[in-house]
């Protein structure tokens, strides 16, 4: 037993904590939860809470569903919306997902981060990350009448609303966050009606991951209590912007950023100019993970500010990779911003393979293009392809089969989580095939 | 010969030719010659000594009042024994005298022959009073700084390490007094890094006020040897700083807050270690080495008590505390750097409750026994077999499994901690003499050696003068042995032997003094103890494993003497396979088979390649154990390399003809054929685990074994038919499958295609009598071959007999003529019964029915074009079996045999060129998968990077399959996805212990790679 495990009992008991929920991830990023009551809690420490992998999706084949989770005492934390003030407290931790033997599960998301972090550290490096999460704020999670989901609001970018649902909302939803020891950056009303945006601040990878996902449970129970309803659906409206995951990426070398370097172009190190060609050049590949669903290609697509070419820029907004604007002597602020992530990714898998991705590029010491200084969307295609501005996948079909083609995914993923992720798009792309949609029957049923 | 030389060789002179051209120098020239000599030869090196003295006297002319000093016993004045051994041993300390000839004095008086060590608070003093400090002071604070200090701190430590090495060098047994100088050295560096914190204080209170200096506890804490009160004389010194705010007693605040803390320790800890080291006219005396602090390199210079504790119980790792086992305060603030030992204390002796905790013992252990490959590794006293390394390992190993439960173990310093393990009974005292013996010895040649220059070596001299001088220098200065340079080297071959040997007489011998009465010399580790120790081995039934030991070692027999002698030994080698236990079970069965044959004992006691061999086949080998057991003569194949080479087709077929001519009788003769089947089975398996056999040899010598088998039981078969009279027709067996392209493996069947040829001349009329004949031969061959013996052969693997793929399956005949062959191909034939010709290779039975089968077969197996019907029905085949033929629920993916990029999908990708191109190009002609890989490469119809990954994942699939059989005994074809089952395999496969993660990551990404270049050459 060491002292953080002490630590957690000794909080448990002091709290009056009646329930520890043990969470994981499965491979698609759904939060999965058990709860343990407080007497067990020693035990899951030492010897990990036996589950059945085979009902996880991606976890375990069915033949071999023994798994164990083993908390993880680090990240215990008492749930605020839950429990009555002072006493009958639930909390939660995350956990690692192990097999029977005791070994990190091949196949748990968590553990993938966790080995791409570990040879991040091989290299030097330790990576820090700052999501700033896009979701819509609905009435209902029915759609209206007219099969449309239903916005809280009306407003757009930074629209400050008087007795807005939404800013309510943001207050009660950042409070709750601080109390969980999230810190929030930032908030603010964005493009889309009900469209919210919410920065966190930035952490190393995988505390940043573990926040996202208490992060939208939080979202979700605010929302709950206040009669509303919250989504991180890629794109949930065909005429407004999609809710994307914007993250600015940083590594450190001890001290210091290694993304910096003063009087270089963009004061650009050659380790962010290798890390982004890394993160471009392999981003076809991985679009899969971090745009894991059929929906998430209507975002990238869709028009608007998603960013859907192979591109970056210094303050382009049409940019897949962009190095935003520091002010002077804030060296240490340096870092580059994904576009790309939408917030239903997983954020386990979707950062492995982004730091994985730039790792290689650092690595292998890949040249960077150029810089592009116009908005790419307004260029032609014949235009894009002369200055090399390959598309993104266009369909999760599109991107499977770049995934399947690529050396570089199963070796950050590891082989089982590779093959576990590709099975499960594959079947999701199988099913949506399978779909008449309403356009269709709008479009031709009337004419045909 | 002069009869100076003479002179010379008889006071122990080695390079007489420099040692005559010095004794003519100018300094030595009112000095007698004789006199001098013979003072000269008490010196370890007269050689050294002579030149040193030379030097000496040149430089400081007055040095030579000191060569003599007066008789204390009132008569003539005597020769300074002192100053002589002193130059004799140490150039380096001559050369600091002429450096500084006012410490000329420490050699004044005659060292006693069994020094004490100096006391430590007399060199703190000293060194404290020698930079102008305040040695009753609470922080004392040096009078001078910079170059001044610096001269007056180093000077003032190599005069007391003179003084020092005068009393070493005195000494009757070096050996004995080595953990007095070693204690004496780390306070010596206590009392150098005391003084340079005083010069620290004033030269930062210099630069940041000297208030902020008071205001700063600070502590150095010794880690390594220095911590452990065991210095070498020349060595790194490690250490870690704590620093804290002095607490105003007025108001009970801090006066300094953290951060400002750690600002001002940090200057006083990098000042220290330039007063220490920086380059000066007075070198440095040693690097102040302060890696070993949380974070390492990177980490803070200085820390605070809570810093450090909250680091420890968060983040640091299992070897940082084991680290900390050494920590001691040395210097500085005494009472802050004692409640720092005192809060890590109790997470360093939790740290062996940690998780992993077996795995970093074993690692330990392997770091033990792993020889260090090296150039230079036989001339290492430190690293190396039987090395210093070695003995503190296993001293450390001891204090930690037994540590936790035993606080008297909780010792810093290796001797110390021998006699406390001697105490508590961990170890046996004979054992614990030797090893605190040899450990000492070993210190004393570091000792020697560093002394000379004072340079951090721990290599063994090569030249034959430094030898000699050092051979003299480990035994004192009463002894009037001269040893010599091959004396010394065969001494201290002798010591590495029985340290490397020791480890595992000490570690595991009290395990068995408590299952049998062993003499009182044994330690007798308490039950729970002893199985501790098992535990941290890694064997998992420590109570099973004490039974087993029990009976392996009870009783008067000469084996149980034996095996008293050696289960120590053997008890390390069993842990080193993937399952302890089982081995110790299985060595227990072997044992009790073998136990009163002589040549077993002896193979044991006398053979220890063979004997190492014997407990790694049986802690990872199912396969091997169980044969081992009903035929445990096999043993003594491992004592002989000769034994474990495959028996070759034609001895086989030689020794079965031979039996066949002595018994007659069917029942007999198969009884002999199926047991010599299993020995060879038996002799390639232990090849092929002691990795004697290359993947290939292995099938092949499989193949061999299963043909002269399938050769034997025909011959019985046939005489049993044929009764005497003519025979009708003649039977030919044709291999098919992996059995004809002899790639099989230890479960393999045997596939088989039955033809027979009616005699020449035989009438229409008798041609079914003659069908009839060949059924009943083969059918009397299967039967032969598979069915079960009277009494039983134990552990039998029965080569079962498979006939399927003939024409038509098992709807068709199970044997046809040659004739009835060719019509069937000739008129029915399809696509994938040529594609199985390919792999048909004869196999048993008479050459010319061989040689037209072949003829027969070569037209339809090469054909001289594929139609695409023929190759669209291999494909759909192909196709169908990929979502038939796997097993229910079997992940494709770990299939080696019909998975993604497993056997099957090379082999049909192979076979379907070999239908395309084997009528174009005779290369392609093979019914062995790799032979026809490598050609179609050659001739560009494979590219040569797909060609690698589909042989690499072939061959892979190939190991695994054997492996599994290798280790459980069963046949699988699937990875096993249990850790250690995986271990296990991975190890058969080749792979280093602990990577079974690597493995089977390795072949996941090999057989996708494997499937990707399938599906496109072969689905195209």
């Amino acid at each position: 037993m060491n002292r953080q495990q002490e630590f957690v009992l000794r909080t448990i008991e002091e709290r009056d904590v009646r329930f520890v929920r043990l969470w994981f991830t499965d491979v698609v990023g759904s939060l999965k939860s058990v709860a343990l009551a407080p007497a067990e809690v020693e035990g899951a420490f030492e010897e990990g809470l036996g589950f059945d992998g085979s009902a996880i999706e991606g976890l375990a084949r069915i033949f071999e569903s023994d798994m164990l989770a083993q908390p993880d005492p680090s990240t215990f934390q008492i749930l605020p919306w839950r429990g009555n003030g002072k006493s009958e407290q639930t909390s939660r931790m995350f956990c690692d997902v192990l097999t029977p033997d005791g070994e990190p599960s091949a196949a748990d998301p968590r553990n993938v981060l966790k080995r791409t972090l570990a040879k991040a550290a091989d290299m030097g490096f330790t990576c820090y990350t700052h999501p700033e999460i896009e979701f819509y704020l609905l009435k209902s999670d029915k759609p209206g009448p007219d099969g449309i989901p239903v916005p809280v609001d009306q407003a757009g970018y930074f629209d400050h609303v008087p007795g807005g649902v939404a800013q309510d909302f943001r207050r009660t939803a950042v409070t709750m966050l601080e109390d969980v020891g999230i810190s929030v950056e930032f908030s603010h009303h964005e493009g889309g009606p009900g469209q919210n945006e919410i920065d966190l601040r930035y952490a190393d990878a995988l505390q940043t991951a573990d926040n996202i996902m208490t992060f939208r449970t939080v979202i979700r129970e605010v929302a709950i209590q206040q009669g509303t309803y919250a989504t991180f659906m890629p794109k949930p409206f065909s005429e407004h912007p999609g809710s994307g995951m914007h993250t600015h990426f940083s590594l450190f070398e001890g001290d210091s950023n290694a993304f910096h370097e003063p009087g270089a172009e963009y004061q650009l190190s050659r380790t962010a100019r290798q890390f982004m060609a890394g993160i471009l050049k392999h981003a076809p590949e991985f679009t899969a993970v971090t745009n894991q669903f059929v929906n998430s290609y209507k975002r990238l697509w869709g028009g608007g500010e998603a960013p859907s070419y192979l591109s970056w820029g210094h303050n382009n907004r049409s940019a897949l990779m962009r190095v935003p604007l520091y002010k002077p002597g804030k060296g240490q602020a340096a870092r580059l911003e994904y576009r790309g992530i939408d917030s239903a990714a997983n954020p386990y898998l979707a950062y492995a393979v982004l730091l994985g991705a730039g790792l290689k590029g650092i690595e292998e010491g890949y040249e960077l293009p150029d810089a592009a200084v116009e908005d790419i969307s307004a260029l032609s295609s014949a235009e894009r392809r002369i200055l090399g501005h390959d598309p993104l996948p266009s369909s999760l079909h599109d991107a499977i089969r770049q995934m399947e083609e690529s050396e570089l995914m199963p070796e950050i993923l590891g082989e089982q989580v590779f093959e576990n992720f590709l099975r499960n798009k594959r079947a999701e792309w199988q099913e949506y095939r399978l779909q008449v949609t309403p356009y269709e029957i709008n479009r031709y049923l009337g004419v045909l | 010969m002069s009869s100076l030389t003479r002179t010379l060789i008889s006071r122990g002179f080695s390079d007489l030719e420099t040692s005559e051209r010095f004794l003519g120098f100018s300094e030595l020239a009112d000095i007698d010659q004789g006199t001098l000599l013979d003072a000269l030869s008490v010196a370890d090196n007269p050689d050294l000594a002579l030149q040193s003295l030379v030097r000496l006297l040149s430089a400081v002319p007055e040095a030579r009042t000191k060569l003599t000093m007066a008789d204390p016993e009132g008569g003539e004045p005597i020769s300074n024994e002192s100053l002589f051994r002193l130059l004799g041993a140490s150039e380096a300390l001559a050369e600091f005298l002429m450096r500084h000839p006012e410490h000329l004095d420490v050699v004044d008086g005659v060292p006693s022959i069994e020094p004490m060590a100096a006391d430590a608070a007399g060199l703190r003093a000293s060194v404290l009073r020698a930079v102008g400090a305040d040695t009753a002071a609470e922080m004392p604070t040096a009078a001078m700084t910079g170059i001044t200090a610096r001269l007056a701190l180093r000077s003032r430590y190599r005069r007391h390490l003179c003084e020092l090495a005068v009393r070493d060098l005195g000494a009757a047994s070096p050996q004995s007094v080595m953990p007095l100088v070693g204690a004496e050295l780390a306070d010596l560096a206590a009392a150098a890094l005391e003084g340079a914190l005083a010069v620290a204080r004033a030269e930062v209170g210099e630069a940041q006020g000297s208030d902020k200096v008071a205001a700063v506890r600070f502590a150095v804490l010794g880690m390594g040897k220095c911590g452990a009160r065991e210095l070498n004389y020349i060595s790194d010194v490690d250490v870690m700083y704590v620093v804290e705010s002095v607490v105003d007693p007025a108001t009970g605040a801090s006066v300094l807050d953290e951060g400002e803390v750690v600002k001002v320790g940090s200057a006083m800890a990098t000042a220290l270690s330039r007063a220490i080291y920086a380059p000066e006219r007075e070198p440095g005396l040693w690097e102040v080495d302060a890696n070993l602090r949380p974070e390492g390199k990177d980490g803070q210079l200085v820390r605070t008590l809570d810093s450090y504790l909250a680091y420890y119980q968060r983040w640091a790792q299992s070897w940082e505390f084991q680290a900390l086992l050494k920590a001691r305060t040395i210097a500085g603030d005494q009472s802050l750097g004692e409640s720092f030992e005192a809060a890590v204390a109790p997470l360093i002796w939790a740290s062996s409750e940690r998780e992993g905790f077996v795995e970093s013992v074993q690692a330990m252990r392997r770091r033990v026994t792993a020889n260090i490959r090296d150039s230079e590794a036989d001339r290492q006293i430190k690293l190396g077999k039987g090395g210093l390394r070695d003995v503190e390992f296993t001293v450390q190993l001891l204090q930690l499994v037994h540590g936790k439960n035993d606080p008297s173990l909780r010792i810093r310093s290796t001797t110390a901690a021998i006699d406390a393990l001697t105490k508590a009974g961990y170890i046996g005292r004979t054992d614990a003499a030797l090893l605190r013996n040899h450990y000492t010895y070993l210190r004393v040649l570091e000792h020697r050696i560093q002394l000379v220059q004072m340079r951090r070596t721990h290599m063994m001299p090569t030249a034959p003068e430094q030898l000699r001088a050092l051979a003299r220098s480990l035994e004192g200065p009463l002894s009037l042995k001269r040893p010599s340079a091959d004396s010394l080297l065969a001494d201290w071959a002798r010591v590495k032997r029985s340290v490397s040997s020791l480890h595992e007489q000490i570690f595991y011998r009290p395990i068995l003094a408590t299952a049998a009465h062993l003499s009182a010399e044994d330690a007798a580790l308490t039950s729970d103890a002893a199985r501790a120790r098992l535990a941290a081995l890694g064997y998992r039934d420590a109570a099973g494993a004490t039974r087993h030991i029990e009976a392996l070692t009870a009783g008067v027999s000469r084996r149980a003497a034996l095996q008293r002698q050696l289960l120590p030994v053997l008890l390390g080698w069993l842990a080193d396979g993937v399952d302890p236990d089982a081995g110790l079970l299985a060595f227990r069965r072997v044992s009790d088979a073998l136990g009163t044959s002589h040549w077993y004992l002896g193979m044991l006691r006398d053979h220890q390649a063979a004997a190492e061999r014997l407990c790694y086949l049986l802690s990872s080998s199912r396969l091997v154990s169980d044969l081992l057991e009903v035929s445990p003569e096999a043993t003594a194949w491992l004592g002989n390399s000769k034994e474990l080479v495959p028996v070759s087709f034609e001895s086989q077929w030689t020794e079965i003809q031979s039996k066949l001519s002595r018994h007659r009788e069917g029942s007999e003769a198969i009884r002999l054929i199926r047991l010599l089947r299993q020995r060879e089975i038996l002799r390639i398996g232990i090849a092929d685990s002691c990795s004697l056999l290359a993947q290939d040899e292995v099938s092949a010598a499989l193949s061999d074994t299963d043909r002269a088998a399938v050769l034997g039981a025909l011959m019985v078969a046939e005489e049993e038919i044929y009764a005497g009279s003519e025979p009708l027709t003649q039977v030919l067996v044709v291999a098919m499958g992996r059995q004809g392209g002899r790639e099989i493996g230890y479960g393999s069947d045997a596939d088989v295609l039955f033809v027979h040829q009616p005699v020449a001349d035989l009438p229409e009329s008798q041609n079914e009598a003659a069908t009839q004949q060949a059924k009943a031969i083969v059918q009397r061959l299967t039967a032969l071959l598979t069915a079960p013996l009277r009494p039983a052969i134990q552990a039998e693997r029965v080569l079962s007999v498979d006939a399927d793929l003939r024409p038509e399956g098992r709807n068709g005949p199970l044997v046809r003529s040659l004739e009835a062959y060719r019509e069937y191909y000739a008129r029915w034939s399809s696509t994938w019964e040529a594609q199985a010709l390919l792999r048909a290779l004869p196999m048993a039975g008479s050459d010319a029915v061989a040689e037209g089968f072949v003829a027969m077969a070569d037209p339809i197996r090469y054909p001289q074009s594929l139609s695409e019907d023929g190759l669209r029905e291999i494909k759909r085949i192909k196709a169908r079996m990929e979502s038939e033929r796997l097993p229910r629920g079997a992940d494709p993916a770990r299939h080696v045999k019909l998975g993604r990029g497993g056997l099957s999908d090379v082999e049909w990708l192979v076979q379907l060129l070999q239908l395309k191109h084997a009528h174009t190009y005779a290369e392609l002609r093979t019914t062995q998968t790799l032979p026809a890989l490598h050609a179609a490469q050659a001739l560009g119809l494979v590219d040569a990077a797909d060609a690698e990954i589909l042989e690499s994942a072939w061959r892979l699939a190939g190991r695994i399959r054997n492996a599994n059989v290798m280790w459980t005994g069963t046949p699988s074809d699937l990875l096993p996805t249990a850790r250690r089952d995986l271990e296990a395999v991975a190890r058969l496969c080749g792979y280093e212990q602990g990577s079974a993660a690597v493995f089977e990551e390795n072949y996941l990404s090999l057989t996708r790679r494997a499937r990707a270049v399938f599906e496109r050459l072969f689905y195209g």
